[in-house]
């Protein structure tokens, strides 16, 4: 058998698509004003006190589901517990980020839409957020104190370390 | 103790001197002390811990929230020595907030908060509190007798007011002479029940205030002994302290009421003395030719 022939009859390896679909693009934003750091790149681990308003800590999220600067946003824990309160959410939800953290999310949150399907929920969103899991979520809040509102929130990964972003729209 | 300035702080925790200041306004944390010219003095282990906090943290508040939980262990700890009878294993746990914070942080942080758990959790009638208050007594009479000599013209005479050593008062009476002496002050504590005699105490220490401590002791009993020292000492400030927020509202006659932290009425009680010496220097210069006085006292006997 020829060198040619014996290579035929071999089988080769193939590039196989992954199942889980390729990270995008990430950014870091401030937990706290929103601003983005004016270094590219990730920033040290004991330099990611923001650069802007010196009241927030440096987190990542993709690109597409990072908040802007000024925006209403959590940052909420595996447990549940507020963990960053931005500036815009204070204003929003009437609250102060000091009294806020460590309390439970429905202590300033409830779901806000009793149609929703399973898996939908506020609890469930953030709890797959916090496991890392890539697809965004929408779910329906209001205030705790408050009735007759009713905001669409979007809840992604974000972190480190792992925790779940969640962004009034 | 090591101490930092605010900038040796900042650098440690990778931020700017304005950012820390702005963390004191927002969070009260890390929570530094003054030098003598009114710097900012802050503990390295409350920077190194928030440092730490930090670099795990989501947040700031949440990072400032995980490294006070770090420090409140030195309370929990000496509650649990208190409530289990363990003189030594509470001795090491002011030892541990010691490492920490300054002493008269360690006693108003730790000692005193654990104190108050202990009488809330315990009651004043049981053992574990007859055990702590008499531990906490000991403690602090050996750190008073650690303290430098005095080194202010300031001579205080306590009047002690609380029932015994099992009074709530009495430890925090006894921080705020601890702290007094710290201070440079001369601080002669007496209790108000020893009337016979309080010439001759008085006239050996020649004190510049009177503070009136605790309110076990009826009003009738105290105002015997503050009327004694002033027919012997003559006119001066009187202060009144009493532990925690100000719960009763007093009729003060002139007195000053002290505010219940027991380092923020130290520092009162030498402002209190200053302006009095103040006063003093001010009405010699303003004495007329004619020796008539024209200055006016504002607290006195």
């Amino acid at each position: 058998m020829t060198n040619s022939a014996r290579t035929a009859s071999r089988g080769a390896l193939a590039l196989v698509p992954s199942v889980h679909e390729e990270q995008g693009p990430t950014i870091w934003f401030c937990g706290h004003c929103g601003a983005r750091p004016s270094a590219a790149g990730p920033p040290a681990t004991d330099a990611r006190v923001c650069e802007s308003c010196g009241l927030g800590l440096l987190l990542e999220a993709a690109a597409h589901a990072a908040p802007t600067a000024g925006a209403a946003f959590l940052v909420l824990d595996r447990s549940l517990s507020v963990c960053a309160v931005s500036r815009g959410a204070e204003e929003l939800l009437a609250t102060n980020e000091t009294d806020a953290v460590n309390r439970h999310v429905t202590e300033l949150l409830v779901p806000a839409d009793s149609e929703a399907q399973r898996g939908a929920t506020l609890a469930a969103a953030v709890s797959a957020a916090t496991r890392g899991a890539d697809e965004a979520r929408s779910v329906f809040v209001r205030p705790a104190n408050l009735f007759g509102v009713r905001m669409r929130a979007r809840i992604v990964p974000c972190g480190p370390p792992q925790a779940a972003l969640l962004s009034f729209e | 103790m090591r101490y930092l300035k605010t900038s040796e702080a900042a650098a440690l925790l990778n931020v700017s001197p304005n950012t820390l200041r702005a963390w004191e306004r927002r969070f009260g944390f890390p929570k530094p002390q003054r030098s003598p010219g009114r710097h900012r003095l802050f503990t390295h282990g409350e920077v190194a811990s928030l440092r730490d906090a930090l670099q795990e943290g989501l947040s700031i508040s949440s990072a400032v929230s995980r490294a006070r939980e770090g420090l409140a262990t030195d309370t929990n700890s000496l509650i649990g020595a208190l409530v289990s009878y363990e003189s030594e294993r509470a001795d090491a746990a002011m030892e541990s907030a010691l490492a920490l914070r300054s002493l008269e942080r360690s006693v108003e942080e730790v000692l005193l908060p654990s104190l108050e758990e202990i009488v809330r959790r315990q009651t004043i009638d049981s053992a574990a509190w007859a055990f702590s208050a008499h531990w906490a007594a000991d403690w602090l009479r050996r750190a008073r007798r650690l303290a430098p000599p005095p080194v202010r013209p300031v001579s205080i005479v306590l009047g002690d007011a609380s029932r015994d050593e099992l009074d709530p008062d009495a430890p925090f009476i006894r921080s705020l002479e601890l702290f007094s002496v710290r201070a440079g002050a001369n601080v002669l504590s007496l209790s108000v029940r020893g009337v016979a005699g309080i010439g001759d105490a008085v006239a050996v220490h020649r004190p510049n205030l009177v503070v009136i401590a605790g309110g076990h002791v009826g009003d009738d009993a105290v105002a015997r002994w503050a009327y004694a020292v002033r027919l012997a000492a003559g006119a001066m400030p009187v202060a009144v302290y009493r532990r925690g927020p100000q719960r009763v509202r007093m009729r003060t006659t002139g007195t000053s009421v002290l505010p219940g932290g027991a380092s923020e009425a130290q520092r009162r009680l030498l402002e209190l003395v200053e302006t009095d010496q103040g006063g003093r220097a001010t009405r010699v210069t303003m004495e007329s030719p004619y020796g008539i006085q024209t200055g006016r006292r504002t607290a006195s006997m």
